[in-house]
């Protein structure tokens, strides 16, 4: 930038702004994360592993390493159009259908932070799910286009973590955990009944958004696997930043508090699965 | 919207409320910390050859992040500073989690005189300022100096020595943004004064995610964590504001903004990333005490 040259973006040079962003994004971003989800993959494997003895080994590496594969390439790409299924369950959990992928799997240590963080992030694609298809459908008057944007970009956002986490548990051989979070949900639904414009739509999102970043911040102490604090670390800050702009747009001041808490976090040890 | 001061007022008031929360998630850590420092200075100290070991890893990361470096980083000087630095490892005395430290006390001391010497300037702390950009200099100044005295805490309690001297890789960059900004018209002075700013919380951020797999003691770990959402808190907020500066729409940073008039694109420039980089994060031990 030359100090001497005044700039003034149109909204197709401020898109390509965001483009810049998003391509440095998959440059820079999804490969280091990449290695995280790899290096972690390969933890579990060789836990696995000294559990089973070599046999098992083989059997594994040969059933689920293709899977782990495929769902880590899942997870590291665009996520657009890939998780529309799970977005639309997620939904159609939000307004009350029931779910229960990954449920009964008996998880500990590691895995059960991660399958909590799988459920909140799908807690989150479905709220924002649910908010897309009501503003949609008229329910919530009119929706100025910048928050249509924020919505939209906020839900893929969840659904790439969502699909990190679930890279993961079916590196272990587990199922993906594909409903939402039991305790938060009743209360997403809850709120989102009385959810009756943009702004309303928007405190929820905030609830949502800080109980994941005050969770995953809680989360970098209870995870054992350095990859796994990698990965937990790189998400945290992302949904801090969803409830600065959420905060921005609500009137609030956008950063409240020098330090963020965890008094709203999702507790692992309250997470039944 | 109209701005109305007061209730800016109000609302810092408001948020002070959540922050004396938060407070108590960094200053448990650090309760924590200074018993724990205590245990291991009575246990006989710290192993020097894992503190070298170390201190030549993160040598070697040093290079590769000045080959890297983009942004205002890639700016004259750094490369040299950087190649100075590295021919003067002079953190092999200090414990791991202690140079991890003194390296974010020494990030937050570049970052709190960058944003003092912002508000110095009309455009950013004057009597004209918009009041917005005004209080979030000023707000964020006050939660870098929390931060700092944070990460300088739980140094001591560690038994480490504090650190108050600003990043020395980093120093020649800003000192060069600084002059351009003070030569640069006023209409253009805000937009380097974020772009400034946003290298700086970029780097803040990228830094403490990197060092939540570096850092061994727990309570460092919680310290650093309830720090790095923040910084990322305020890159959100300076991408934002950049973008309507770039617009020239100016008037629209307000609280809350007019968010009718925004164009789509300004609903996501906020967050880029869905996971936060760490690409333009300082090696650990650049900004250790010597």
């Amino acid at each position: 930038m030359s100090a001497g040259d005044p700039m003034h973006l149109s909204e197709a040079e401020l898109r390509a702004m965001s483009a810049d962003l998003d391509a440095m994004h998959h440059d820079l971003t999804l490969p280091a994360l990449k290695s995280s989800l790899a290096e972690w993959t390969e933890e579990i494997q060789a836990g696995d592993t000294r559990r089973r003895g070599s046999f098992a080994r083989r059997r594994f590496l040969t059933v689920t390493g293709g899977a782990a594969g495929a769902a880590l390439l899942a997870a590291c790409s665009s996520s657009s159009s890939t998780t529309a299924a799970v977005a639309t369950s997620a939904g159609a959990t939000a307004s009350g259908a029931a779910m229960n992928g990954g449920e009964g799997q008996q998880l500990a240590g590691d895995l059960r932070v991660v399958a909590l963080a799988a459920s909140l992030e799908n807690s989150g694609i479905a709220t924002y799910a649910a908010g897309i298809k009501a503003a949609t459908a008229g329910q919530l008057g009119t929706v100025p286009p910048a928050v249509v944007t924020f919505a939209q970009t906020a839900m893929s956002q969840h659904q790439d973590h969502q699909k990190a986490w679930n890279a993961v548990l079916i590196a272990a051989g587990k199922q993906p955990v594909t409903t939402v979070d039991p305790v938060v949900q009743p209360t997403i639904n809850t709120a989102f009944a009385k959810v009756t414009n943009v702004t309303g739509l928007a405190k929820l999102a905030l609830l949502v958004e800080n109980t994941a970043g005050e969770t995953y911040q809680n989360g970098l102490s209870v995870i054992k696997s350095t990859a796994g604090i990698k990965t937990a670390a790189s998400i945290q800050p992302v949904e801090f930043q969803h409830a600065a702009i959420l905060n921005f747009l609500l009137g609030n001041y956008p950063v409240p508090a020098a330090f963020t808490g965890v008094s709203s976090a999702r507790r692992v040890s309250d997470y039944q699965v | 919207m109209e701005f109305d001061e007061t209730a800016l007022g109000g609302l810092i008031g408001e948020s002070q409320d959540t922050h004396a929360d938060a407070l108590r998630a960094a200053r448990e850590p650090l309760r924590d910390m200074v018993d724990l420092g205590q245990q291991a200075r009575a246990g006989g100290g710290l192993d020097p050859e894992e503190n070298r070991a170390f201190a030549r890893e993160n040598s070697r990361r040093l290079a590769a992040t000045a080959r890297r470096a983009g942004g205002l980083l890639a700016g004259a000087g750094i490369i040299a500073a950087v190649a100075e630095f590295i021919g003067r490892p002079a953190f092999a005395a200090s414990g791991t989690d202690v140079q991890v430290l003194q390296t974010a006390s020494s990030i937050e001391v570049l970052a709190v005189s960058t944003y003092k010497t912002a508000l110095g300037l009309p455009y950013i702390g004057g009597s004209a300022a918009n009041p917005v950009i005004k209080a979030f200099a000023t707000t964020t100044l006050k939660q870098h100096f929390e931060h700092l005295a944070a990460f300088q805490a739980a140094t001591t309690a560690l038994g480490g020595a504090k650190q108050g001297k600003p990043d020395p890789a980093f120093v020649p960059v800003v000192d060069n943004a600084v002059a351009a900004i003070t030569r640069a018209p006023a209409a253009n002075g805000p937009l380097l004064v974020v772009a400034l700013a946003l290298e700086l919380e970029n780097i803040a951020a990228e830094t403490y995610v990197n060092n939540m797999s570096l850092l061994s003691d727990a309570n460092a770990k919680k310290l650093t964590a309830s720090i790095m959402g923040v910084e990322a808190q305020h890159v959100a907020i300076l991408y934002a504001v950049q973008a309507l500066l770039k617009a020239g729409d100016a008037a629209d940073i307000t609280l809350p903004p007019p968010a009718a008039k925004l164009p789509a694109a300004a609903g996501s420039v906020g967050f880029p990333n869905a996971f936060y980089p760490t690409s333009k994060a300082a090696p650990a031990t650049q900004g250790a005490t010597s």
